[in-house]
C-alpha cells in the first residue's frame, strides 16, 4: 500500500505515539470531549439557561424549629383539605386525592375525574363534597364516590357544608349553587353584586350562615334561613383568596399582597392585620385557642404570636396553598410549579440544579465548548506567534534576535494571571479579549524553545546546502527548517491548550469571563458566588472533574509528542 | 566576559525591562480608562474634589507629560492614595506583596521538597505500577485548577472535618506588632497549612517529572556503571551518585518558578481570602481603585523581574559551567 509522503511523515511519530498507553486513553477521553462539545445541544437534557420548575404534591409539617418538608404526596400540586373527626381529605390537580383516617398513612383515593380539584369539604355525617374546574362535582357517601352534573361547566373553587343535606359552592363567575344532597338538585342563588367577579372560598359562620369571599375584596354573607344572599363588608379592596372561621367564631381571610383580616369571636368586628412579608397568602387558619397559620407563595408561612404576624422559616420554597390542622399536627399543603432550586442529582436532572433551577449537567456539557474554544483558539494564536518569533530570531541572529529575545525578556517580568486580570477588566470581559489575555503573554516560552532549537539547526549541513543551492531565506526557514521544529511545535501546542484551558477555567472563576457564555469556570463562579457550594456537592464537583479531565488527556498526548520530538527519550523505553 | 561586566548587564537589562512594562502599563491603562476618576463618582464625590485629584494624578496635562509625571512618581515610590483605603497606596502594597511571597515561597519549597526525592525514587522504580501512579497522580495536580482543589479541601478540611481554618491569615481578632509578629505564630501556621498545600500540590509536578527524566538520563552515564562495579548499595547510587548529578535542571525549573512567584496564584489568594497582592489586584480592578490597581502590578512586575535577576546571579554562582553570556 502506498501512501501519500505526507500521511506516511505522520504515521511514524503517530506510531510511536500508540505505544503509549497513556497517550492513547488521552486522545480517547480528549476524542469523547470535542464529541461533547461539538453535539452539546443534542446531548444535554435541558435548556442550560432555562430555570426549572417542578410540580408537586408537597407537604410541610410544623416542626419544633419551623415548617419541615415531608414526603410527597404524587407528582400533582395539592389544592385544598379538610377533616373532621379522625377523616381528613387532601384534594389537588389532575383528579388527585387523598385520604386519612386516624394516624394512618395518606392513601390515593380512586377519584372519577381528571378535572383539577379546587376545594374539598367534609360533613357532620362523614359526607365528602370535593369541587374544581368544568364543573367538576363529586360527592362521596359511604365509600363511594358519585359525580354530580353541574348546569354549566363553571371553574368552582370553594365548596362547605351547611348541614348534612345541602352544601354551598361558589365559583370563578360569581356562581353561588345551594346543592340539596339528596335530590341532587343545585340551585343557583343570586348574588347581590352580580357582576361576574371571582368567589374564592366559603366557610360557614356560627350562626349557621356561609360567609364568601372574592376578588377586590368582596365578601357576601348567604343566610339559609332566607335563602338570600347580601352584600358585606370587611374592610379590604384587595383580593381575598381564602376564609377560615373555626367552630368558636374565630375567623381569618388572606388575600393577595399579605392581606390578613381577623376577626377574634362571633361578636367582635374584622381588623386588618399588618402582615411582615407582603406576598401572596392562598391559606388561612384560625382556631379558637389564639393559633392563627396563613400560608403563601415561595414558602411563606407566617403565624400569629399573639400580638403580630411572624414569619416563620421554612425548608423549602414551594407554593402552600392549603393548612390542615387536627389537633396538634399542622400540616401545609401545596405546590403548584416552582422553582427547582439545588436539586440533588436524580433521574430527571443528572446532575442536579443550581441555586436558579438550571440544568447542571447541561451546563457542565455546554461548558466544554467555550473551554476547547479558547483553548485550542488560544494555544494556535500562542504558537503561531512563539513558533514565528523563535524562527526569526534563531535563522537571521544579530540585531532581530536581540529586539525579539529582549521582548521575550520583558514579557517574562510580566506576571501572567495578574496582567490577564488588568486586561479584561480595562476592556470588558469578551471571549476576543479572554482569549488575548491567555495568549499574550504565554508566547514567551514556545520563542525561547523553537530559537534555541532553530539555532543549532540553522548550522546543519543541510540548511547550509540549502543556502549555497541559492533557495531565499523565507524558503530555508519555512521549508526547511521549520519541518524539523514541528515535533517540538506540536508537543508546546499540547501543552498550551491545556495551559490555556485552565486560565479560561481561572478567569470565568473569577467572574472574568466571555458574558452570557457558560464555562465550566464559571459554574464555579456561580456556585462560589451563591455559597450553596458547603453543601451542593453536585454543583462543585463536575466542572472541576472535566476541567481536569480535560487538561490531563491533554497532557498525556503532549508527553508521548516528547518522545516523538526528542528521540533520546525513545531510546530508552 | 568579566563577572563584573556581566552583572552590569544583567542589571540594566533589568531595569530597561522594568521600564517597558511600567510603559506599557501606563498605555494601557490610559486607554482603557481615559477618565479613572469616573468610579469616583458614585463615591459622593463632587466636581471640584474630582478636580483635585486630576490635578495630582497630572490628568489635565498633556499625554507625554502625564507619562513623565508617572516614570518620576514611580521612581521615588510615589503612588498616590487609594481611592477605595483612602491610604498611601505603597503603605498596602509592600505588606500584601509580603503576603504573597511568604504563601508561595513555602509552597514551593514544600513541593521541592517533596518533589525531587520522589522523583528520583520514581526513576528507580522506573516501568513499575507505583512509577505510572506517581507520573499520573503529578499530572493530575497539575491538570487540577487550583480554585477547584482549593474548594475541595475547603469542603474536606473546613467544612466535612473542621480541622483547619479556611481564610486568612489569622484568627480574628488578633494584635500584632509588625508584620513579622504577625507571622511568627502557630496560628499563621495553621492558617497558612491549607492555601500551601494546594499550591504546593499544584508545582509538586514539575520537579517530580523533571527529576524522573533526567535521573532516567543519567543511569545511562558511564559513572553509574563504574559505581555499580564498584559494588556500591543500590540506594547510594541513587542518591550520591545519580541524584546529585540530574538536580541541574530541577534548579533551572526552581530557578524559573521562583522568579515568577511574586505573581502569585490569585485564585488562590481569593479561596482562601489570603489578603496577598494578586487579590488585592483584582479588588482594585473590580472597585475602579486605579492608583492601587496600576501600582500593585507596577511593584509585582519589579518583584518578578528582581527575583529573576537575583535568581540568575546565584545560578551563575552554582554552575560555573554557565558562562558569563
Amino acid at each position: 500500500m502506498t501512501l501519500p509522503p505526507v500521511l506516511r511523515a505522520a504515521a511514524g511519530p503517530l506510531r510511536i505515539m500508540m505505544q503509549d498507553r497513556l497517550a492513547v486513553i488521552g486522545m480517547c477521553v480528549l476524542g469523547v470531549i470535542i464529541a461533547m462539545a461539538l453535539f452539546a445541544p443534542l446531548l444535554s437534557t435541558h435548556d442550560p439557561r432555562h430555570i426549572n420548575e417542578i410540580e408537586d404534591g408537597s407537604v410541610l409539617q410544623r416542626g419544633a424549629e419551623g415548617w419541615e418538608l415531608q414526603e410527597s404526596l404524587g407528582p400533582l400540586a395539592l389544592n385544598d383539605a379538610d377533616h373532621r373527626g379522625d377523616v381528613a381529605i387532601i384534594v389537588g390537580r389532575g383528579g388527585m386525592g387523598w385520604a386519612r383516617e386516624g394516624a394512618g398513612d395518606w392513601a390515593p383515593l380512586d377519584l372519577p375525574t381528571e378535572a383539577d380539584l379546587h376545594a374539598v369539604a367534609l360533613s357532620p355525617a362523614g359526607r365528602a363534597l370535593a369541587v374544581g374546574e368544568d364543573g367538576v362535582i363529586l360527592l362521596r357517601t359511604g365509600a363511594d364516590w358519585a359525580q354530580i352534573d353541574a348546569p354549566e361547566p363553571a371553574r368552582l373553587r370553594g365548596a362547605v357544608w351547611l348541614d348534612d343535606a345541602s352544601a354551598l359552592i361558589v365559583g370563578t363567575r360569581e356562581e353561588i349553587w345551594l346543592l340539596e344532597v339528596d335530590s341532587g338538585a343545585i340551585t343557583a342563588i343570586d348574588s347581590p353584586v352580580g357582576r361576574g367577579f371571582p368567589l374564592q372560598s366559603v366557610a360557614l359562620d356560627v350562626d349557621g350562615t356561609a360567609l364568601i369571599v372574592g376578588e377586590r375584596g368582596l365578601a357576601v354573607r348567604y343566610d339559609p334561613e332566607g335563602g338570600s344572599a347580601t352584600l358585606e363588608r370587611l374592610g379590604s379592596s384587595r383580593d381575598l383568596n381564602h376564609i377560615h372561621i373555626d367552630e368558636g367564631g374565630a375567623a381569618l381571610v388572606v388575600g393577595e399582597r399579605g392581606t390578613l383580616l381577623r376577626r377574634e369571636g362571633a361578636d367582635t368586628g374584622w381588623s386588618v392585620d399588618q402582615a411582615p412579608d407582603t406576598r401572596a397568602l392562598r391559606a388561612g387558619w384560625i382556631g379558637d385557642d389564639g393559633r392563627a397559620i396563613a400560608a403563601g407563595r415561595n414558602g411563606l408561612i407566617m403565624e400569629w404570636d399573639g400580638a403580630a404576624w411572624q414569619i416563620i422559616p421554612t425548608e423549602s420554597e414551594r407554593h402552600l396553598r392549603a393548612l390542615l390542622v387536627v389537633g396538634d399536627e399542622m400540616l401545609a399543603l401545596g405546590s403548584d410549579r416552582f422553582v427547582s432550586r439545588l436539586l440533588p442529582p436524580s433521574r430527571e436532572h443528572w446532575f442536579g440544579t443550581d441555586h436558579l433551577g438550571r440544568d447542571l449537567f447541561s451546563q457542565n456539557v455546554h461548558g466544554s465548548q467555550i473551554a476547547l474554544l479558547v483553548g485550542f483558539l488560544g494555544a494556535t494564536l500562542v504558537v503561531l506567534i512563539g513558533t514565528n518569533v523563535g524562527l526569526i530570531a534563531g535563522y537571521y541572529r544579530g540585531r532581530t534576535e536581540t529586539v525579539l529575545m529582549r521582548t521575550v525578556d520583558v514579557m517574562y517580568g510580566i506576571p501572567f494571571e495578574p496582567f490577564a486580570l488588568i486586561l479584561v477588566l480595562l476592556f470588558q470581559p469578551s471571549l476576543t479579549i479572554v482569549i488575548l489575555a491567555v495568549s499574550l503573554l504565554t508566547w514567551r516560552t514556545v520563542a525561547r524553545l523553537i530559537r534555541s532549537q532553530v539555532l543549532s539547526l540553522r548550522e546543519r549541513p543541510f540548511v547550509k546546502a540549502a543556502r549555497v543551492a541559492g533557495a531565499s531565506d523565507l524558503r530555508i526557514m519555512y521549508l526547511h527548517i521549520f519541518p524539523n521544529v514541528l515535533p517540538l511545535v506540536f508537543l508546546e501546542l499540547a501543552i498550551i491548550v491545556g495551559v490555556s484551558i485552565i486560565a479560561e477555567a481561572t478567569l470565568s472563576f473569577l467572574g472574568l469571563g466571555p458574558p452570557q457564555a457558560i464555562s465550566w469556570g464559571g459554574i464555579l463562579h456561580d456556585a462560589r458566588l451563591s455559597g450553596a457550594w458547603r453543601t451542593a456537592w453536585w454543583w462543585n464537583l463536575p466542572p472541576g472533574i472535566l476541567i481536569m479531565t480535560t487538561v490531563l488527556s491533554v497532557f498525556f498526548i503532549s508527553r508521548s509528542l516528547e518522545v516523538v520530538a526528542n528521540p533520546r527519550l525513545r531510546a530508552r523505553q | 566576559m568579566t563577572r563584573r561586566s556581566y552583572l552590569i548587564k544583567r542589571v540594566l537589562q533589568a531595569i530597561f525591562s522594568l521600564w517597558i512594562i511600567a510603559t506599557i502599563l501606563f498605555f494601557l491603562f490610559r486607554m482603557g480608562l481615559p477618565d479613572p476618576t469616573a468610579a469616583l463618582v458614585t463615591e459622593g464625590l463632587n466636581a471640584e474634589q474630582r478636580a483635585a485629584i486630576r490635578a495630582q494624578f497630572g490628568l489635565e496635562e498633556p499625554l507625554w507629560r502625564q507619562y513623565v509625571l508617572f516614570l518620576g512618581n514611580a521612581v521615588q515610590g510615589e503612588f498616590g492614595t487609594s481611592f477605595s483605603y483612602r491610604a498611601p497606596v505603597s503603605e498596602i502594597v509592600w505588606e500584601r506583596l509580603a503576603n504573597t511571597m511568604v504563601l508561595m515561597l513555602a509552597a514551593i519549597v514544600l513541593a521541592y521538597a517533596i518533589g525531587v526525592p520522589l522523583g528520583a525514587w520514581l526513576s528507580w522504580r522506573r516501568g513499575s505500577r507505583t512509577d505510572t501512579v506517581g507520573i499520573f497522580f503529578g499530572l493530575m495536580f497539575r491538570s487540577a485548577p487550583m480554585f477547584w482543589t482549593g474548594m475541595i479541601a475547603i469542603l474536606i478540611f473546613g467544612v466535612g472535618l473542621s480541622i483547619l481554618p479556611t481564610s486568612g491569615m489569622r484568627t480574628l481578632p488578633y494584635d500584632a506588632d509588625g508584620w513579622w509578629d504577625k507571622i511568627l505564630t502557630l496560628d499563621f501556621l495553621w492558617h497558612a497549612a491549607l492555601p500551601v498545600l494546594i499550591v504546593a500540590l499544584y508545582y509538586l509536578g514539575s520537579p517530580l517529572l523533571i527529576m524522573r527524566n533526567t535521573m532516567l538520563e543519567v543511569y545511562g552515564e558511564d559513572f553509574i556503571e563504574m559505581a555499580r562495579a564498584k559494588g556500591l548499595p543500590e540506594r547510594d547510587i541513587l542518591y550520591k551518585h545519580a541524584a546529585r548529578n540530574a538536580l541541574l535542571p530541577v534548579v533551572t525549573q526552581l530557578a524559573v518558578t521562583i522568579g515568577l512567584a511574586a505573581g502569585g496564584q490569585v485564585v488562590v489568594e481569593v479561596v482562601f481570602s489570603w489578603p496577598g497582592l494578586g487579590r488585592e489586584i483584582l479588588n482594585a480592578v473590580r472597585t475602579s481603585d486605579f492608583p492601587l490597581a496600576q501600582a500593585s502590578f507596577l511593584i509585582m512586575a519589579a518583584f518578578v523581574i528582581f527575583l529573576n535577576l537575583l535568581v540568575d546571579i546565584l545560578y551563575t554562582t552554582l554552575d560555573p559551567r554557565v558562562s558569563f553570556r
